[in-house]
């Protein structure tokens, strides 16, 4: 520490690297683990992407400072809402224009297309049944 | 939602940085309150009243609706 940083400076820039560390450590190890698999060691890959996820965890349970704030979760918590809103917002309309594509003309909907539909479905369940679990508890 | 706390931190010689510290929070969420663009928790609003040993209504001036 130098002569101008106060102890609470220090402490928030700990917070800072290690946050960067954690969200690095997870970025690193899924691009890391992109790159071996591609190189045709997919076990190692794998390791290494489990490595970033693993080390995210350890630092956040290591870490002596406060990695998140009550801000933090409330920009969670929005983002989360803005991404279920647009997920939802694709589930129907596009659900709603791939049946009408099926019936109407002879193009068929690339299986791709349903999957990722049926996925985000899944998620607006899956938003379903946490809404009711918080409001049972809240 | 309005308040003083830049006054109050002001006053007291302390850093955005400092004031989080003493109250649990980062540096951007006192900045956040300050610029107004986060309204904190209770918890955190009776924290900094405390810090600055005055009331949370002296802090924070909630925009009410007329009634």
């Amino acid at each position: 520490m130098t002569a101008t940083e106060s102890p609470a400076t220090t402490r928030l820039s700990k917070r800072q690297t290690y946050r960067r560390l954690m969200f690095g450590s997870v970025l690193g190890g899924a691009a890391l683990g992109v790159v071996i698999r591609n190189l045709d060691y997919p076990l190692v890959g794998e390791a290494v992407y489990w490595v970033g996820i693993l080390a995210f965890f350890a630092i956040w349970a290591g870490s002596d400072v406060q990695l998140m704030d009550e801000r933090d979760w409330a920009l969670e918590r929005r983002a989360s809402l803005s991404a279920v809103q647009v997920i939802g917002a694709v589930a129907v309309v596009g659900a709603s224009a791939s049946r009408l594509v099926t019936w109407l003309t002879d193009y068929t909907v690339p299986t791709l297309v349903w999957g990722a539909l049926y996925g985000y479905i899944g998620l607006f369940i899956v938003f379903g049944v946490c809404y009711l679990w918080h409001r049972s508890r809240l | 939602m309005k308040n003083e706390l830049d006054e109050y931190r002001s006053r007291d010689g302390l850093s955005q940085g400092d004031l989080a510290e003493a109250v649990g929070v980062s540096r951007q969420t006192i900045n956040a309150i300050e610029r107004e663009r986060y309204d904190p928790s209770l918890e955190l609003a009776f924290k900094l009243a405390a810090q600055f040993d005055c009331a949370v209504g002296d802090l924070f001036e909630p925009e009410l609706p007329e009634q």
